[in-house]
């Protein structure tokens, strides 16, 4: 059984390593965010695939030919990276992009509500990985390729599972759409940045398993919805707690008298 | 027309024919392809191994399904991945493991792997495959664990 062409790759470097070694993240027992940021619902958290979610699972793949761009492969894929909170419309505050940029391993915040670190990263794509918690477990790759007629393409590939019960009961109730909605959005975006402004976005849906893990539902004690609401809604009563503290602190410690 | 005229125009056709067949596979030749072999072995009737040869990418979908309708019969109870061969992967060969493993599951069979550089287990441990997919050190232990 055999696929042969020339390919344009260098040849391995070795068996040990393997020549894609520098693309992979490291192996973290938990995500770490960095430093001045705060992200209880990624601080801490492992991340997950799409064998560690809940819900059925999916595969999305949305395509746009840059047709009349003369961008190659690898130049819409570096755009992509480095413009990714423009180019995914959610901006800057959306989408928070470490110091060090995106690179393997790097972690990234999702406004506030979750985050993405970066499983993997080469000249023509990169893949997020998703934490517990996130609505999806699952990864999402983002790619440009030369078509048959030499035109460009990009594409945003996801294989994903909702990740708890409550993400999966909110898939047909707008889940599906808004992803379905980011992506063709973001795919439209890179389009018009190389000058392709007519692209259509080509949306291919399947659903690769339609069983659910119900052993998983325990994920949902790490549901980012639900612990930001809470945290929201215990935040007033946290902070009479501090006050009341502070308070009670100062009656039982009297000021100290300088030395003469 | 008259049979020269005819021979005339099947010569043209056939001129244009093959100048269509030259470009198709010019560009089937600039087109990226699945560079990865990937060998069928039955070890017994429950266990077979598929030699993974070379790079596991998007492109390779196709010769990894085949290599699987190849190796899975109604008897065969375990498919073993030998990736002694695997010079390199990246994230969408891994989507790949991952939509295998469905299939397999569905059939309720076992998806087992051996000769994992350690490069290649810990990529298997951060994407948490390690969690599904079971992996030796060798084919005689992933074998064992197959008909077991």
């Amino acid at each position: 059984m055999t696929g042969q062409t020339p390919h344009s790759r260098e040849h391995s470097e070795g068996r040990q390593v393997g020549r894609d070694a520098a693309h992979w993240a490291r192996y973290v027992e938990t995500l770490e965010v960095g430093q001045g940021s705060v992200a209880p619902n990624v601080q801490g958290r492992r991340v997950v695939g799409p064998l560690q979610g809940f819900g059925k699972m999916w595969q999305k793949t949305y395509t746009a030919r840059l047709e009349g761009a003369s961008a190659s492969p690898s130049e819409v894929v570096e755009a992509w990276r480095t413009r990714f909170p423009e180019l995914s419309g959610f901006g800057e505050k959306g989408f928070r992009v470490p110091s060090g940029g995106l690179v393997p391993g790097a972690v990234a915040l999702l406004g506030g509500l979750s985050g993405v670190m970066v499983l993997y990263s080469d000249e023509e794509s990169f893949t997020y990985m998703t934490p517990e918690g996130h609505p999806f477990s699952g990864w999402i790759t983002f790619s440009a390729h030369r078509d048959q007629d030499a035109t460009t393409v990009a594409r945003a590939h996801l294989l994903i599972r909702a990740n708890d019960p409550l993400y999966e009961l909110m898939m047909p109730l707008g889940l599906h759409r808004l992803e379905d909605r980011t992506w063709q959005r973001t795919l439209r975006n890179v389009a018009a940045y190389f000058g392709a402004d007519d692209a259509e976005v080509e949306t291919r849906v399947v659903c690769v398993d339609p069983g659910r893990q119900w052993h998983r539902y325990k994920n949902i004690r790490h549901n980012a919805l639900i612990l930001s609401a809470l945290h929201a809604i215990t935040t007033p009563l946290r902070r009479t707690r501090r006050h009341h503290a502070r308070s009670v602190g100062a009656v039982r410690e009297p000021p100290r008298r300088p030395e003469t | 027309m008259d049979a020269e005229d005819l021979h005339g125009s099947l010569h043209a056709l056939r001129g244009e024919f093959e100048g269509v067949l030259l470009i198709s596979r010019e560009r089937r030749e600039d087109m990226p392809q699945a560079q990865v072999t990937m060998d069928v072995r039955k070890v017994n009737e429950g266990v077979s191994v598929i030699d993974v040869k070379g790079e596991l990418t998007a492109f390779a979908e196709g010769v990894l399904m085949d290599a699987y309708s190849q190796a899975s019969d109604g008897r065969v109870r375990a498919i073993i991945l030998n990736f002694e061969g695997l010079e390199y992967m990246n994230s969408s060969g891994i989507g790949l493991l991952v939509t295998l493993l469905i299939r397999i599951n569905r059939e309720k069979q076992q998806l087992l792997t051996y000769g994992l550089s350690e490069h290649y287990r810990n990529i298997f441990q951060i994407t948490r495959l390690d969690d599904a997919i079971g992996i030796y050190d060798s084919e005689e232990e992933a074998v064992r664990a197959g008909a077991a």
